[in-house]
């Protein structure tokens, strides 16, 4: 569905510096999976989404979706943000319908197809509030229905839960699955959390940081559908043993790069 | 005010620390615990009669109604808030306009006071002056300077605004652009406009033309300048959301920068509008003696105090009405910056 080779992205700082976000990065994604990403922070994972998503060139390397190269934007992929990028002024409607009228879609096809979404996240009676009025929580519904009511067959979601309290993010977790179960689509979900990057995904693709590349994939073998409930997988041992890996990989990577994150500005970009 | 808070709180902490120490021995709780934050306050009907003495055994903070109620309700403030009554005093008090009467009454009884003392032929107490004021009023002489010199304001105004919020937007999304204008910029911004005036006059002459440009000039960098900020702050990921839609840079135009940018572009057609006041009379009274300015001229050489004060007034009070307009426009295109309350309060105590 997704295939990525060899792909390369480097960043010039304001001070000169050239940062290898990515390096030979190749990477299959396949059709109706739900692939996540993990990986510490600056290690590119952003920019390898931003990537398929077309709306960063890249240095060198191919991106694919369904065979057809990447080379910009395009119909069969959406994006969820992390900070929800709702438009202040708009309606919850409006904003969930915006993606429908970017998209050329008439106004009556365009309310009802953000109606029935806004039902599927659970924003009844929300319609008519402005996103400053939602919680955070809240908001992410909006943005996640955004993204589905132009009915990706990709959807790319960048730390879509990173900025939601614990609670709800297990809320918007189970309700992902939940509406992914039902509407299959393929998946590439961006997380910080491996307990989040296991409950969610059928693969983990393992990422290290400068330059940024796929250091190990770390399929999931667990059944669906997954919950947190009493006897569910995520109190499988399969399910602690998998975090617990992820977390040993990824703490050796944090302890490798000491030494020069010290003397490295810390760079934020995402 | 954070004073008072800490002070507050503190002797919330002592309080809550004495009951600890001290428990009340018909108290309901057990000695030696707190009760957890947030617990439901015992309702006092509740507790014996004999333990008035120390009415809760809850903790200050869950205790509004034994607190006196807080005067101002106004800013930041730990605990819950009492509730206060809301009848019409109340909400008179709490609009700023009795204030706003109050000084302006202060005011007017010290320049009255200070003309009996001080006045003279130069110098006309309030009562004449609003006099002189009303008198102006039913003159026609008035009413054609005025004419004279909105003619001037409103057809200045809007080209500042025509030029300005384009210029500025233009300015704000393309950083070459930006490069090439930026010091032109500062130089306008610094310039005293004034002194532009005598190298307009003897460009394009005394008539409306070099009024309608001095005018402009005035405000248009009020409009570039906050159009130009505007459009800048508008977060990118607004634009890249767009973008992942399909949206083009002219969509991206018309449906992100402009709408986020409004409020800030509406800020700046309200202070480019001040400006244009103040251009107005000024080129008149130092240049093209007409409207306005020319009015104020003609009664100072009259010595006609009183008219002139009173031309001063209708110009002060032209400036408010405008202004008010401009402000009472910009809220009501820039709805959304208000229900999120803490936005807002940035957003005025930036004026
Ligand atoms: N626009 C940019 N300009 C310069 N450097 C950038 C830019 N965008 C990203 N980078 C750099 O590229 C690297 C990867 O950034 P990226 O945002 O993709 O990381 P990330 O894995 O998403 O991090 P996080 O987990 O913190 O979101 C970082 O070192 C960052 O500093
Ligand atoms: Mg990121």
């Amino acid at each position: 569905m997704i295939t990525i080779q060899g792909l390369s992205k480097s960043f010039t700082t304001r001070s000169g510096e050239r940062v290898d976000a990515l390096r030979d990065v190749s990477l299959d994604v396949g059709e109706n999976e739900f692939l996540t990403v993990l990986g510490p922070s600056g290690c590119g994972k952003t920019t390898l989404l931003r990537a398929v998503a077309g709306l960063v060139p890249w240095d060198g390397g191919d991106i694919a979706v369904d065979g057809s190269p990447v080379r910009g934007p395009g119909p069969d992929r959406a994006v969820v943000f992390q900070n929800f990028a709702l438009l202040p002024w708009a309606t919850v409607l409006d904003n969930v319908a915006f993606g429908l009228r970017m998209r050329g879609v008439g106004r009556a096809e365009r309310a009802e197809r953000a109606r029935s979404l806004i039902a599927t996240v659970g924003l009844e009676g929300c319609e008519a509030k402005l996103p400053g009025e939602l919680s955070g929580g809240m908001q992410q519904r909006v943005g996640i229905a955004r993204a589905l009511t132009v009915r990706p067959r990709v959807l790319l979601m960048d730390e879509p839960f990173g900025a939601v309290d614990e609670q709800t993010r297990r809320l918007l977790q189970e309700e992902l699955l939940a509406i992914w179960e039902e509407h299959r689509m393929t998946v590439v979900f961006i997380t910080h959390s491996m307990e989040e990057a296991v409950l969610l995904g059928d693969r983990v693709a393992l990422m290290s940081a400068r330059p940024g590349r796929i250091a190990e994939i770390v399929p999931v073998r667990l059944p669906r559908p997954r919950s947190r409930d009493v006897g569910g997988v995520a109190r499988s041992g399969e399910y602690a043993e998998i975090t617990a890996y992820l977390w040993e990989r990824l703490r050796d990577m944090h302890a490798e790069h000491r030494p020069d994150r010290a003397h490295r500005p810390d760079e934020v970009a995402s | 005010m954070t004073l008072s808070i800490t002070r507050r709180s503190a002797a919330v902490f002592r309080a809550a620390m004495f009951r600890k120490a001290f428990p009340h021995p018909n108290a309901t709780i057990i000695p030696g615990t707190t009760p957890a934050p947030g617990a439901t306050p015992v309702p006092s009907t509740t507790t014996p009669p004999n333990t008035t003495a120390l009415p809760s055994t809850t903790t200050a903070r869950n205790a509004p109604t034994h607190r006196k109620p807080r005067r101002s309700g106004r800013g930041p403030q730990a605990g819950p808030r009492p509730t206060r009554p809301t009848g019409p005093l109340r909400r008179l008090l709490d609009m700023n306009l009795p204030y706003q009467l109050l000084t302006f009454a202060v005011l007017a009884t010290c320049w009255e006071l200070y003309a009996g003392v001080r006045g003279g032929l130069l110098l006309p107490g309030f009562a004449e002056t609003v006099r002189a004021t009303a008198g102006l009023l039913g003159e026609a002489e008035l009413w054609r300077a005025l004419y004279v010199s909105n003619q001037a304001l409103v057809l200045g105004f809007a080209l500042a605004v025509v030029v300005g919020v384009p210029l500025g937007t233009a300015l704000g999304r393309f950083r070459l652009l930006e490069r090439y204008a930026d010091v032109h910029l500062n130089i306008l911004l610094v310039t005293p406009m004034a002194a532009l005036i005598p190298l307009l006059v003897m460009s394009v002459g005394v008539g409306t033309v070099s009024r309608v440009v001095l005018v402009a000039l005035f405000s248009v960098v009020m409009v570039i300048v906050n159009s130009r900020a505007g459009v800048r702050q508008v977060d990118p990921a607004l634009i890249e959301m767009a973008r992942s839609f399909g949206a083009g840079e002219r969509t991206v135009w018309a449906r992100i920068l402009l709408p986020a940018a409004l409020p800030a572009v509406m800020t700046g057609v309200r202070l480019g509008l001040g400006r244009a006041v103040t251009g107005m009379v000024l080129v008149e009274l130092l240049m093209v003696s007409d409207g306005i300015g020319g009015l104020i001229l003609t009664y100072r050489g009259l010595l006609k105090a009183p008219q002139l004060y009173g031309t001063i007034a209708v110009i002060l009070a032209e400036a408010l009405l405008l202004g008010a307009a401009a402000h009472w426009a910009e809220r009501r295109l820039a709805r959304w910056t208000r229900p999120n309350p803490s936005r807002t309060r940035t957003a005025r105590s930036q004026r």
